[in-house]
């Protein structure tokens, strides 16, 4: 039984006060006994505005023992085929060590070595495809070939031309080398050049950063942001100035590597909540409030809950009403990571926020990249003003790394216009509905086909499980035979059983785009359990 | 035209084994091991059924006393 008789009596703790109430946040019952719940159904209803449903199907259990022994035959041969490495009846093309070093701990007997050289190497032509072209709805690929089994690679001198890009994070379709963006952009490139040459913190703060930050903060709905030269860095330098030594961050199980990178670093206690799942976070919550710090009790200095608005991994849209009221509740931070989501959701376009018809103001840090569907690089942080006043001269990112080059700050501040409606036009407009009935559209399209298909209706990031790893080097040159250009994830971005095709789709693609997509019977990835497979018409492997 | 329809029928079911089995990212003198191995323990074990079979089956029938 939990000891919430005991609160009554403690003195109010810095930042958390009525904790007289000895039924937690949502009155359930269900987090009392601890029954899990039921992912599929929305929980608290009357917090959400309109349905929120996403589906995670379960694999099915035959697919799971055949997937757990194709990895099986596959670990027999690696050991095969490192056995005749090392005894040298094989040539050997992989690092290995010096016979000086053999003395000493060895480098490359852990599960990740032995995992890239017997696994990933055999597929390894599905990824790193050299892209000559822009990466837009189509795109040109350089043909290769390789004479050894995918160890090195030659190029054939052929480009393949017109592929369809369902790889590309390009929600909106910005990335175009024609257009008012690109025009913007070379006239910055005429006016400024390319380089800035130093950081933000010495002589790198150009007035289009002034520009820019004012016009993002508007764009957004807060006091005043700060705009990064690169996603990555942004969170993974910007969280060990926010938090430290004494602070709780709370992280989703699926957070980002950059995420978890910044929260390493920043040396704070970090404690994981499972995916999406509310009841796990407030059980995180009130141990933290109850229990204080790990030996001393004390109270913890600040509680971070760090969430992204779509996860690119299993396109599931974040509970962001929920947290908020939770966030409100505890006292917690909420600190919101908007890489996929900014620009995609919402009938605005301004995000989870928007989509959800919430008060930015209730974000406490609002982050976003510039990747996805603005077409330029680099991440802005967005709050109230005090906190960016700080964040400009703590950060360790603006202090030691250049700025934004200024044709790349030109091509955000243009995209922006566009899509807020500011530039007179109603291509902003276009595009977002485009976007919207392209997910709609590629998402019957795929589950009327019978596979499963995993996140939020509503999310242009559309995984497609396969499940057995050698579906993935097959499904991705099958379509790029059709001429469909693919990303495949595998092991160390998923768990190992669950691996699968990612779709992104874009504004810019057509329905006459997305109709060449027609993945046949080949696959037997049709595993829906709730259509009857019937197998009628076979469509044979040419 | 039935032959080669089912010549396309057998190499299909042939891919899908390839698929499942994870022999598809093999390369070819590692699929024949494979399947080398896989042959001759079904033979021997189709061979070890043709010998026995008739001794066991004689055996089940003596224990439930159909036959004496």
């Amino acid at each position: 039984m939990l000891p919430f008789t005991k609160l009554s009596q403690l003195e109010p703790r810095a930042g958390v006060t009525n904790l007289s109430e000895t039924e937690s946040y949502f009155k359930s019952t269900e987090f009392l006994s601890l029954k899990p719940l039921n992912p599929n159904v929305p929980h608290n209803p009357s917090l959400y505005k309109k349905p929120f449903v996403e589906s995670f199907e379960e694999t099915p259990l035959m697919v799971a023992v055949l997937t757990y022994m194709g990895y099986g035959i596959l670990t027999i041969f690696g050991y095969l085929r490192d056995f005749l490495r090392q005894w040298n009846i094989e040539k050997r093309h992989i690092a290995r060590e010096r016979d000086e070093q053999k003395d000493f701990v060895p480098l490359y007997q852990d599960f990740e070595n032995f995992y890239n050289r017997n696994l990933y190497i055999r597929i390894r032509d599905n990824w790193n495809r050299p892209v000559c072209s822009v990466p837009g709805p189509k795109m040109d690929l350089i043909e290769r070939s390789t004479p050894n089994y995918n160890w090195t690679f030659e190029y054939t001198g052929r480009v393949l031309k017109d592929v369809l890009n369902l790889g590309s994070y390009n929600y909106l379709g910005f990335a175009e080398n024609k257009g008012p963006c690109a025009d913007a952009a070379i006239e910055a490139t005429q006016a400024y050049g390319v380089g800035v040459g130093s950081t933000r913190c010495e002589m790198g703060n150009l007035d289009i950063h002034e520009e820019l930050e004012q016009l993002v903060a508007r764009f957004l709905g807060v006091e005043s942001s700060m705009a990064f030269g690169m996603g990555f860095a942004t969170n993974s330098m910007n969280i060990p100035a926010l938090t430290g030594k004494g602070c709780l961050i709370l992280s989703d199980e699926l957070n980002h590597a950059s995420l978890v990178l910044g929260a390493r670093l920043s040396s704070s206690t970090i404690r994981v909540f499972k995916h999406n799942n509310m009841q796990s976070l407030e059980k995180l919550l009130r141990d933290a409030i109850v229990h204080g710090q790990p030996r001393t009790h004390r109270p913890w200095k600040k509680i971070l809950i760090v969430v992204e608005g779509i996860y690119s991994m299993e396109g599931s849209i974040v509970r962001l009403p929920e947290i908020i009221a939770l966030k409100k509740h505890y006292k917690a931070y909420l600190y919101l990571d908007e890489a996929h989501s900014i620009g995609a959701l919402g009938p605005n376009g301004k995000g989870v926020v928007d989509y959800f018809g919430l008060d930015p103001k209730d974000v406490d840090i609002m982050m976003g990249t510039f990747t996805k569907s603005f077409g330029a690089a680099g991440g802005y942080i967005g709050g109230k003003k005090e906190l960016i006043d700080y964040l400009r001269c703590h950060s360790h990112s603006a202090v030691y790394a250049t700025s934004m080059s200024p044709p790349v700050a030109q091509q955000i501040i243009t995209s922006m216009k566009i899509i807020m409606g500011e530039d007179g036009t109603t291509l902003g407009a276009d595009r977002l509905r485009q976007l919207h009935e392209n997910t709609t559209y590629f998402r019957r399209k795929l589950h009327d086909m019978g596979l499963i298909i995993y996140g939020n209706e509503d999310s242009p990031v559309i995984p497609m499980m396969l499940y057995m790893p050698a579906k993935i080097g097959a499904f991705g040159r099958q379509m790029l035979k059709k001429n469909i250009g693919i990303v495949g994830v595998g092991f160390p971005a998923t768990p190992i059983i669950e691996s699968r095709a990612r779709f992104c789709v874009s504004a810019a693609h057509t329905r006459e785009m997305l109709n060449t997509v027609n993945i046949s019977d080949s696959w037997q990835s049709k595993y829906v359990r709730r259509l009857k497979y019937i197998n009628e018409t076979l469509t044979y492997y040419k | 035209m039935g032959l080669s329809e089912c010549w396309k029928q057998l190499s299909w079911i042939y891919y899908q084994y390839l698929l499942v089995t994870a022999l598809y990212m093999l390369e070819p003198w590692e699929r024949t091991v494979f399947n080398s191995l896989l042959v001759s323990v079904g033979a021997m074990a189709v061979y070890t059924c043709y010998v026995f079979m008739p001794q066991h089956i004689m055996a089940i029938l003596h224990y439930f006393e159909v036959v004496q």
